[in-house]
C-alpha cells in the first residue's frame, strides 16, 4: 500500500492482450434497486478471469449479464455496453439464443438435464447443428474428454445424468458447454457444491480449458481465485474496486477495501 | 435435579396421552375406511361373474350385467381426458412458465381453485344448459363434456404445481446452453416433471370415474347397448344410483359389483400414480 505503483503502467499490461469482452459503464437494476454501478472493465481472450468479494457485491449480477440470463425473470434491467468482439450484447437485436450459444455458463449447484448422459451433451449439439450418430458420438466423447470425465462414464452412456456423483455432475455440465463450441464459458462458483477432490479436478480443468476459451469465473473463495486466475476484479457493494493481475491483487492492492477483504479484515 | 425430571416425567405422560389420541382418531378414520371396503368386497364379490362383463343391464327380475354401464364410463371418460388434459396442461404451461410473474396467472389460478372445488352437480346444470337443452336430448356428448370439465382444474392444478417444482436452475441451465424457452420447456421442464403431470392426469380420472352428479344431466342413462354419441348412454355410477334405489335384489346385487369395480379401477390407479411419484423421489 505505501509504494504507489502506477495503474498506468498496469493498464498497458492488459492492453496488449485481446479483449474478448468489453464492459462499459454498465448499471443493473433489479427492479429499483441498483445491483451494478457504473462498471467498466475489458477481460482478455483466452484466460481466466475472476470476479471476487462479498455476498451481494454483484459479482454473479455481472457474470448473469454477459449472457443476458436475467432476462428470464422481469424487472431486471442492464444500461451500458458489453462488448464481445466489439459488439454490444445489450443490443435489442441481439439474438439470444445464439448468444448462449456463444457465451456458455456453469451454475454452482450441478444442472444436469433428466436425461441421459450422453443425451445431456447431444441435446445442446443438436439444437444447432445437423450432424450424423456417428459425428454426434464424436462430439459426445471429444466433450467428455475435454471435461476430464470421459474415463468414467464411457461404459454408461445410458445412464441418466442424475445417477452421477456431484463433482462427475459438474464435469458433465461443463462438458455440456464445451460441446456447443463457445468461445467464453462463465463459471458461476462452479466448485462451491463439491468436496475438495472434485474442486482441484475442475480448477485443473479450468487451467486447461484456457488455452482455447475465455473463462470468467466466480467465487467465494480467494485461493480459488489466486490459484486459477491471471486477473482478478474485486467487487464491493455493486462497485468494481480494483482489477488488476491476480498477483498484484494478492500481493499488492492498490485499494485498501481490497486489501481488507483478501487479509480477511471483512467479508 | 428433581425439578427437571418432575418437568421429564410431566412431559412424558403428555406425550403418552397425545400419542394414544392421535393414534385412535387415525383408527377411527381407517376403520371406516375398512368397514365401507369389507362390505364392498363382501357384497360386490358375490355378483362377480363374467356375465357382469358380458352381458347388458337386465330388465327388473332378469340376470344380466354392466356391459352398456362400463363400456359407456370408458368412453366418456376418455373422451373426457382426451379433451380436458391437452387444456389442462397447456393452461398449466402457462401458468408456471410463460405467466409465471404475470397478474393474469393469479387470476387464473384463484379462478381454477374455485372450479376445482366446485360441487359437480353445477357443472352437471351448466353442461345440461349450455348442451342438452339446445341439442333437446340428453347425449354422451355433453356427458363427456362434464367430465372433461371436471377434469381440467385437477390438471391445470398439478400441472403447474410440479412444473413449479422443477428447479429453476435446470431452466437456467437450458437457456444458457442456447435453447429458446420451448424446447427448455419440452424437453427440459416437462421431463423433470413428468411423472407428477402423468400423476395429475391419472388422479383426474380417479375423480371423474365416480361422478354421478354431472352424468344425470347430461348422458342420462341407457337400459340397452349404445355406441352413438349424439344418444343417451349408461354409466357405471348412474346404474349404481339407479339400481341402488331400486327394489329388485338383481339390481341391488349388480349394483354393489359395479361399485367394487369402480372402486378397484380407482385403487388401482391411485397405485399406479403413487409409483410413478415414488419413483420421481428415489432419483
Amino acid at each position: 500500500m505505501s509504494q504507489m505503483l502506477s495503474p498506468d503502467m498496469t493498464i498497458a499490461a492488459e492492453a496488449t492482450a485481446k479483449a474478448k469482452i468489453e464492459v462499459k459503464n454498465l448499471n443493473f437494476y433489479y427492479g429499483q434497486s441498483k445491483a451494478l454501478k457504473d462498471i467498466t472493465l475489458s477481460l482478455p481472450e483466452r484466460s481466466v478471469t475472476a470476479f471476487i468479494g462479498p455476498s451481494g457485491c454483484g459479482k454473479s449480477t455481472l457474470l448473469r449479464v454477459f449472457n443476458r440470463i436475467y432476462e428470464l425473470y422481469p424487472k431486471q434491467t442492464a444500461e451500458g455496453q458489453v462488448l464481445l468482439d466489439g459488439q454490444n450484447i445489450l443490443d435489442r437485436s441481439q439474438d439470444l439464443n445464439l448468444l448462449r450459444t456463444k457465451i456458455g455458463m456453469v451454475f454452482q449447484k450441478p444442472t444436469p438435464f433428466p436425461m441421459s448422459i450422453y443425451e445431456n451433451i447431444a441435446f445442446g449439439v443438436r439444437l444447432y447443428e445437423k450432424i450424423s450418430k456417428s459425428e454426434m458420438d464424436g462430439r459426445v466423447e471429444q466433450a467428455l474428454k475435454r471435461a476430464a470425465l470421459w474415463t468414467e462414464v464411457k461404459d454408461k452412456l445410458n445412464a441418466s445424468g442424475l445417477s452421477l456423483s456431484g463433482g462427475q455432475q459438474q464435469r458433465l455440465c461443463i462438458a455440456r458447454t464445451v460441446a456447443v463450441k463457445p468461445e467464453v464459458i462463465l463459471l458461476d462458483e462452479p466448485a462451491s457444491a463439491l468436496d475438495p477432490l472434485s474442486t482441484a479436478k475442475i480448477e485443473e480443468l479450468i487451467d486447461e480449458l484456457q488455452a482455447d476459451y475465455t473463462i470468467v469465473i466466480v467465487t467465494h473463495n480467494m485461493q480459488q481465485a489466486a490459484r486459477v486466475s491471471k486477473q482478478t476484479a474485486f467487487m464491493y457493494l455493486g462497485e468494481l474496486v480494483e482489477f488488476d493481475r491476480t498477483e498484484k491483487i494478492f500481493t499488492s492492492p492498490r485499494e485498501k477495501r481490497t486489501q481488507d477483504y483478501i487479509t480477511g479484515r471483512f467479508g | 435435579m428433581s425439578t427437571a425430571s418432575s418437568l421429564h416425567q410431566s412431559r412424558k405422560r403428555k406425550n403418552a396421552v397425545m400419542m394414544t389420541l392421535c393414534v385412535i382418531a387415525a383408527g377411527i378414520g381407517l376403520a371406516w375406511l375398512a368397514l365401507i371396503l369389507g362390505a364392498l368386497v363382501y357384497k360386490g364379490t358375490a355378483g362377480l361373474s363374467l356375465d357382469v362383463f358380458m352381458q347388458m343391464t337386465p330388465p327388473p327380475g332378469d340376470a344380466g350385467g354392466l356391459l352398456n354401464a362400463i363400456y359407456g364410463s370408458v368412453v366418456m371418460t376418455v373422451i373426457a381426458v382426451i379433451v380436458g388434459t391437452p387444456i389442462g396442461v397447456l393452461a398449466g404451461t402457462y401458468m408456471a412458465e410463460y405467466g409465471r410473474f404475470s397478474k393474469l396467472t393469479t387470476v387464473v389460478r384463484f379462478i381454477n381453485d374455485i372450479l376445482l372445488s366446485a360441487p359437480s352437480i353445477i357443472i352437471g346444470l351448466f353442461v345440461y344448459e349450455l348442451m342438452v337443452r339446445p341439442m333437446g336430448h340428453f347425449s354422451a356428448l355433453a356427458g363427456s363434456v362434464a367430465l372433461a370439465i371436471l377434469v381440467i382444474p385437477v390438471v391445470v392444478r398439478t400441472t403447474e404445481d410440479m412444473l413449479n417444482l422443477v428447479p429453476n436452475a435446470l431452466r437456467e441451465a437450458g437457456t444458457a446452453i442456447g435453447a429458446p424457452r420451448w424446447v427448455v420447456i419440452k424437453s427440459v421442464a416437462y421431463r423433470a416433471a413428468l411423472s407428477g403431470i402423468v400423476t395429475g392426469i391419472l388422479l383426474s380420472i380417479a375423480r371423474i370415474s365416480g361422478e354421478t352428479a354431472p352424468l344425470l344431466f347430461t348422458a342420462l342413462n341407457n337400459q340397452f347397448w349404445s355406441s352413438n354419441l349424439n344418444a343417451p348412454m349408461a354409466s357405471l355410477p348412474v346404474t349404481i344410483f339407479q339400481f341402488a334405489l331400486s327394489p329388485y335384489e338383481e339390481w341391488q346385487q349388480l349394483a354393489w359389483t359395479g361399485a367394487l369395480i369402480i372402486t378397484l379401477t380407482v385403487l388401482a390407479l391411485s397405485i399406479f400414480a403413487r409409483s410413478l411419484t415414488g419413483r420421481r423421489e428415489d432419483k
